[in-house]
């Protein structure tokens, strides 16, 4: 039996050890693994803080000189090029698509500030000509805007609306001052006890099961960012903007409604455009990052389908996917996972492919890979599997030594790692792909 | 938006078996957030029922109830409203609207439930309003044996309030509401 060997481009030293200062990149995350401290700094940790804090996500791979301050360092001329080709193709009228694609899947430099634009072209919120960009947010916001008074109204608001249109104002002044009170007929033959399925009191029950469960998950969402959680009233503005767009969304998608991992998706696109440095912009996050969640989630609604889980668009062949994919670029490995210690990918990779990755790593770390993610042209599944498959190639040597329980122990935690490195080698499997 | 529902002098086992079915089948739990019960449940079968539906339960004692624990009136305050409760047959006229006034002044409430005369009403005066369920079996009451089963399910959104009435007229469940607001000024008027 002829053991496929490992690509030599693989069985580099490269992998494994301090790698040689010459390569630029690779300067960078070598001080990362001096660095005594085992991860990036996340961003300022939820301390009850009265005004709005704007923390600011540290970029480890650009901490060059290791002392982990969060100071962030000038950025290298390869990255200054980039964000001026970056700037270039945004300034220009029609922005070219393609150039922005390829630029933007090296990485969004965080200092340039134009990430929450790019994100927007990139998921097809903004149409490429510029010109129609202003008209183009004005009717999306306005939409936004409509949907949210429909679906979050009460029913006794609800009620009370449908009244004022049928009788006018003047019902309400009409008061008795005593007497016996008046028995008037209900609006529409709708009360709250109502178990008609058209009445609107009986969707509403029927919804608060869901918005109980969007609440639930909405409070629980990254618990250690100070965005998100803690008593400030930044955070919890941030918070019941979560649950509208959520609540928007399942009741507009009654195919998928909601489940339990969307609020994860949905937070570092909230972030990012809620920290937009254009004023007007950030005010209008919510409703940016309604439609930019929708586009999103449509890639990926066929894995949140239950229905689907075991049809061609599933989420199981989305794990054979990522299956063929590390035994055509590291067979010695697929062979040990699958075949010898049982690790299936729908173990650890379920998580992986159906939360982007956001679970697994640092959220400064989440946007980056995004940025890569979401300017894959046909759209962020491909290069999310090569992403997984690139985790696994980098931890081959500990889970070739593995067993069971060890390989899966250290996939569902997967340890800690430099991101540019990983998305160097899932680069590099995408152009051995087609080998 | 908070659903309190009001009902009472059920008389079970004595004077009915059980609650209306069509009645019972709208009464599921999960929809209401308080009960307010006027008394005369009798036994705890119904008030085990009760807690069921919604486990904010409010009961005021009538003369017949089995459990002698019940307080003979409470007070309740929802939202921006201030609920009385009282069974009624220590009110004496039964039903007198200016004495059932009297103990509203007394509670110092906007609005007082009270039951015993199995007839719904609700009547509004300076002090607030006073509102009678009915009997929600549709039991014999002291004074007549014409009653038809009715209950009241209270929607209290700030400062406004939509009491529906649920009756059963003829064996059909027929629907009304009535509307009242509060008035800010709590003081006469």
């Amino acid at each position: 039996m002829v053991k496929k060997r490992v690509p030599d481009w693989l069985n580099n030293s490269l992998w494994y050890s301090r790698p040689p200062p010459d390569d630029e990149r690779i300067l960078r995350y070598a001080s990362r693994y001096s660095d005594p401290e085992p991860t990036a700094e996340p961003p300022t940790p939820a301390a009850p803080s009265g005004d709005p804090p704007r923390p600011e996500i540290v970029d480890s791979a650009r901490d060059r000189d290791g002392d982990g301050n969060g100071v962030l360092e000038s950025p290298s001329a390869e990255e200054i090029s980039r964000q001026s080709q970056l700037l270039a193709e945004l300034s220009s009228k029609v922005v070219n698509m393609r150039e922005l694609r390829r630029l933007a899947s090296q990485g969004i430099p965080d200092g340039s500030r134009i990430r929450p634009v790019v994100w927007k072209l990139l998921l097809g919120y903004l149409p490429p000509d510029r010109a129609i960009w202003p008209s183009e947010l004005a009717k999306k916001r306005s939409q936004y805007k409509n949907f949210k008074s429909e679906f979050l109204m009460n029913p006794s608001e609800i009620t009370r609306r449908l009244e004022k249109s049928a009788n006018g104002d003047n019902d309400e002044i009409k008061r008795q001052n005593s007497g016996l009170l008046r028995r008037s007929g209900i609006t529409h033959g709708d009360h709250p006890l109502n178990l008609v399925a058209s009445s609107i009191w009986h969707q509403f029950f029927q919804d608060a099961v869901i918005i109980e469960q969007i609440d639930r998950d909405v409070h629980r969402t990254h618990p250690d960012i100070n965005f998100f959680s803690g008593d400030s009233q930044y955070a919890k503005s941030n918070q019941e903007a979560l649950r509208s767009i959520l609540i928007v969304f399942a009741k507009l998608n009654p195919g998928i409604r909601y489940v339990q991992g969307m609020n994860e998706v949905l937070a570092p696109l909230f972030y990012v455009f809620r920290n937009d440095p254009d004023l007007d912009n950030a005010a209008a996050a919510e409703a940016d990052t309604y439609f930019c969640f929708s586009e999103l989630l449509s890639e990926f609604r066929d894995n949140f389908c239950q229905q689907l889980d075991n049809s061609v668009v599933g989420i199981r062949s989305t794990l054979a996917r990522l299956s063929e994919l590390l035994k055509q670029h590291d067979e010695e490995l697929w062979r040990h996972l699958e075949v010898t210690t049982k690790v299936n990918p729908q173990f650890y990779a379920f998580r992986w492919i159906t939360l982007m990755l956001t679970q697994d790593f640092d959220f400064g770390d989440i946007i980056h890979i995004w940025d890569t993610l979401l300017s894959d042209p046909e759209g962020p599944q491909e290069t999310l599997l090569r992403v997984c498959c690139a985790m696994l190639i980098l931890v081959r040597r500990r889970l070739l030594a593995g067993d069971f329980t060890s390989n899966l122990k250290l996939l569902q935690h997967y340890p800690s790692t430099n991101i540019n490195h990983l998305m160097y080698v899932a680069s590099k499997l995408c152009s051995k792909h087609s080998g | 938006m908070v659903l309190v529902l009001a009902l009472g002098d059920l008389h079970i086992p004595h004077r009915a078996p059980d609650l209306p079915a069509k009645f019972k089948s709208m009464l599921v739990p999960g929809k209401i957030q308080h009960i307010i019960c006027t008394g005369n449940l009798c036994i705890k079968e119904v008030h085990d029922y009760l807690k069921t539906l919604c486990p904010d339960l409010h009961i005021a004692r009538g003369e017949y109830d089995e459990d002698s624990r019940y307080p003979e009136t409470k007070t309740i305050t929802i939202g921006q409203f201030k609920v009385g409760l009282c069974h009624g047959h220590q009110v004496i006229p039964w039903g007198d609207l200016d004495s059932l006034a009297m103990l509203q002044r007394q509670l110092d409430v906007d609005i007082l439930v009270t039951g015993h005369t199995h007839q719904f009403t609700a009547y509004k005066h300076e002090g607030g309003v006073v509102i009678n369920p009915g009997s929600a079996t549709g039991a014999h009451s002291s004074i007549t044996y014409d009653v038809n089963p009715s209950f009241i399910l209270m929607d209290i959104d700030g400062l406004r309030v939509v009491v529906y009435v649920y009756e059963l007229i003829d064996g059909e469940v027929k629907v009304d509401k009535i509307d009242f607001k509060k008035t800010t000024a709590t003081t006469a008027n």
